[in-house]
């Protein structure tokens, strides 16, 4: 076990390494945002002196050694334009994304998990064609669309929920509903099949000669056999989450990571930008470290291998 | 299934645990007006930027020495109660006695010197310099007069220390506490103080009791970034915002039938034109396309382009416009280019056949002219850049223009065409258009940065009327010089965009400032 956690560290390491540096390069190769910070009239002059406030001045390899040795230390640089530390305002927007993340997960989950094995045991029947219609509807409806639908419904016809932000407890009920329909969707697509597979294993046949109970033999024996698939969805899709759901924070005026990472890529604002990026891919990894572990607690034999 | 719970239950808690750091909504009686912000918004340091609409929520905060009256009619006192022009160069000004900003600290000659000085400097990533270069120095005269010395006589002396940057901070809590801690706590001097800042998300402001003008009549403004214009519309039927801008066409009837909703319309301040490129030397031009000449360096055929727009047609198309000829938009008091913003001349101007005789002028048989490249962004701003951009093409087209047009995102556009100098032939720029910079822009120490034509006489005349102060001399100049503008065909000028704004007017009483400021000093409560 030791072993296990030693190497996956030393693999998050080098992935945070090369991260960085596609990360830094591809964002200098994108654009001057020098350009974008000055205004219309200034002269070549005087774009070069911001340049050199800003460090820009300096050859790429010596910005990027700067760039790591302070991100190493938490520090990504000030920001262009809010002109306070990068990761100070990512800190400040990490709490709603965390927030709207686990909600929409736990709402994924609850609505995901019964339906797929529901769906599983009652295979090709009318109640079966009902969830997997739902679940292809919730696949293929826009975040986007929902979230408009659902403010139109529940702000402005029944004026029952806040439209936008997160000024109340209750707005975040909408924003998290847009996103754990999707994920929902998609998890009881997955524990569906999952199920099915399982279920047709012998060990659940001999569970059921057995004389066990079938809440016991599908909860123990089967649902148990079928959660790895189903957890790797649902640790990509958490994943995708915490990067920021961009789409469903701008239609809701969500104050989290993904608005402020549109903000800043829209007016390159590299030093968020950066320190964004990186805090998506370490959010990532870690998740991809959690389910590692998670599969070794559902799977005994792969601890063994 | 011991997992699925745990992870259910990590969740909850997780959601539970988080939503202690959603702040309660007061309910305290006050009287509320919800700005929707399309954002972004810059910080409170008002010096440190340029950005138009973060200025404008920042005029609650902060005074000026002078402002411009909403109406366009003139200047009005902020924190200078009189001033006077008390030679060519210097202006005198006289500041309330006992103003002070929020934290206490005077609003002094030493205070307005302090600010104007730090403005002015090209220091660190102060970039409003430029535009504070006419100051040659700032002399404090005692505690509550202070010189401002212009370089030479001013003509726009009044309008740009009323602009972007003439903000008064607090000197002393500003150099004790530094930028950063400033942007996130900052003090100002204006009418409102500020309750909550949530970085470009959210602004809370609340009625200053001590403000030396009164107390303003809405208590609390609120400006709140909704990014999404649907949204907005969402927001403002569902009475959780009061008023937004920038009115989606297809909404419109829906917002004026519903109860206690009305639109308003006014000048947004901006206008629509396409830069011809009239010179392969400036920008990144001549390393992008090393070996390529427009077809623009011919007056001939910028004139061609310039008829074969039918701009009344362009501003249908926008959706909020009025056609015009010359970059000066309504809200300017002077009135100097009236003859070309009537829509009969506007009219007359579009003739495909004069377009064509141009072109036959340049060389070019009937229905062969030159490919023109056209750069346009999606969306600008009131409407869709790319509409007005593709009717624009088809327009030139029958004319015998071949146009290749490209379409890029904004930040693309910003980058690769617009700053970089890569437009070839035309590109689409939204700009304002206000007298006092104008004639700067088309001066030739400008052309390396503007790629705009360099021309001595119009140089000499751009100089003249910054100098010429009695307004019927500066009159007589502006003439001249809008006929340099419309010979010369470097910027062609398309439409005015107008603001169209949706008001809960069943609660407040709001007129649009002419010069499209979204700023709400003057904001009032509806008759009931």
């Amino acid at each position: 076990m030791r072993g296990f956690f030693i190497s996956r560290l030393v693999q998050l390491c080098v992935t945070m390494f090369i991260i960085s540096v596609v990360v830094f390069f591809i964002l200098r190769l994108s654009g001057d945002p020098i350009l974008v910070v000055a205004p219309d009239f200034f002269s070549q002059e005087q774009i070069e002196q911001m340049r050199k406030f800003w460090g820009f001045d300096k050859p790429l390899g010596e910005q990027y050694l700067t760039f790591v040795t302070k991100a190493i230390t938490g520090d990504f640089g000030k920001s262009y334009l809010a002109k306070r530390p990068a990761m100070e305002l990512i800190l400040e927007r990490l709490g709603y994304t965390w927030m709207l993340a686990a909600a929409a997960a736990a709402i994924g989950l609850t609505i995901a998990i019964p339906l797929g094995i529901l769906s599983a045991l009652k295979r090709n029947s009318l109640l079966d064609l009902i969830i997997t219609s739902l679940s292809s509807l919730g696949t293929a409806m826009p975040s986007f669309w929902l979230g408009l639908m659902l403010i139109i419904i529940f702000s402005v016809y029944l004026r029952m929920l806040p439209a936008f932000g997160a000024l109340e407890p209750k707005a975040i009920i909408m924003p998290s509903v847009t996103l754990g329909v999707g994920m929902a969707a998609r998890l009881s697509r997955m524990t569906r099949s999952a199920m099915l597979e399982v279920l047709n294993q012998d060990y659940v046949r001999t569970a059921h000669s057995k004389g066990l109970l079938r809440q016991t033999v599908v909860m123990r024996h089967a649902l148990r056999n079928a959660l790895i698939p189903i957890v790797t969805v649902f640790g990509l899709q958490l994943g995708w989450l915490l990067g920021g759901s961009v789409v469903v924070e701008s239609v809701f005026s969500w104050p989290g990571l993904g608005r402020l990472m549109i903000d800043s890529i829209s007016v390159r604002d590299n030093t968020v930008v950066q320190a964004g990026l990186l805090f998506f891919a370490l959010s990532f990894i870690l998740i991809n470290y959690v389910i590692d572990v998670l599969y070794i607690m559902l799977d005994p034999r792969i601890r063994f291998q | 299934m011991k997992i699925a719970r745990l992870l259910l239950i990590a969740s909850l808690v997780l959601v539970i645990g988080s939503l202690a750091i959603i702040p309660a909504t007061a309910q305290d009686g006050m009287t509320e007006f919800v700005y929707a912000h399309s954002g972004p918004i810059r910080p409170m340091d008002a010096h440190s930027h340029w950005y138009g609409s973060t200025h404008h929520l920042l005029n609650l905060y902060y005074d000026c020495l002078i402002w411009r009256a909403a109406d366009g009619s003139g200047y009005v006192p902020q924190a200078a109660h009189a001033w006077e022009n008390v030679d060519p160069t210097t202006w005198r000004f006289h500041l309330r006695e006992g103003a002070t900003f929020h934290n206490g600290e005077p609003v002094d000659a030493e205070a307005v010197k302090w600010n104007i000085d730090r403005v002015r400097h090209p220091i660190g990533d102060i970039p409003l310099y430029q535009q504070w270069a006419f100051v040659k120095e700032v002399v404090v005269v005692d505690d509550l007069t202070v010189d401002i010395i212009s370089n030479a006589p001013h003509a726009y002396f009044e309008n740009d220390v009323s602009y972007n940057g003439c903000e008064l901070l607090p000197p002393d809590y500003f150099e004790e506490v530094g930028q950063e801690e400033f942007n996130r706590n900052p003090v100002g001097s204006g009418p409102y103080t500020l309750a909550e800042l949530s970085e470009n998300d959210r602004y809370v402001f609340e009625a200053w009791d001590d403000y030396h003008s009164g107390r303003p009549e809405v208590d609390r403004v609120i400006y709140q970034v909704i990014p999404e214009p649907s949204a907005q519309v969402a927001a403002l039927l569902a009475g959780q915002v009061d008023l937004i801008k920038g009115v989606p066409a297809p909404d419109r009837a829906t917002i004026e039938g519903a109860d206690g909703l009305s639109l308003l319309t006014e000048s947004g301040n901006r206008m629509y034109h396409y830069y011809a490129r009239v010179d392969t030397t400036s920008g990144a031009f001549p390393e992008t396309f090393p070996d390529y000449e427009p077809a623009t360096l011919d007056i001939n055929v910028r004139k061609a382009i310039t008829h074969a727009l039918d701009r009344h047609l362009l501003a249908e198309v926008h959706g909020s416009a009025s056609a015009r000829l010359a970059r000066v938009c309504s809200y300017y008091p002077e009135g100097f280019a009236d003859k070309y913003a009537d829509p009969d001349v506007i009219s007359e101007w579009y003739d495909p056949d004069k377009a064509k005789e141009y072109l036959a002028a340049a060389g070019y048989a009937d229905g062969e002219g030159p490919t023109l490249y056209l750069d346009t962004p999606v969306v600008g701003r009131g409407g869709s850049a790319k509409e007005v951009a593709e009717v624009a093409a088809a327009l030139l087209e029958d004319v015998g223009f071949t146009v290749d047009l490209t379409v890029r995102d904004a930040s693309a556009f910003a980058v690769e065409v617009q700053r970089s100098g890569n437009n070839r032939e035309l590109m689409l720029a939204a700009l304002g258009c206000g007298p006092a910079l104008l004639p700067l822009f088309y001066q030739c120490d400008w052309s390396a940065v503007a790629y705009s034509v360099c021309d001595e006489d119009w140089d000499a005349i751009a100089d003249a009327i910054q100098v010429t102060i009695p307004l019927d001399e500066r009159l007589e100049l502006w003439e001249q010089w809008w006929e340099h503008y419309i010979d010369l065909t470097q910027t062609i000028t398309l439409f005015e965009i107008t603001d169209v704004m949706a008001l809960n007017s069943a609660e407040f009483d709001f007129t649009p400032r002419k010069d499209g400021w979204m700023t709400f000093r003057d904001l009032k409560l509806a008759d009931m």
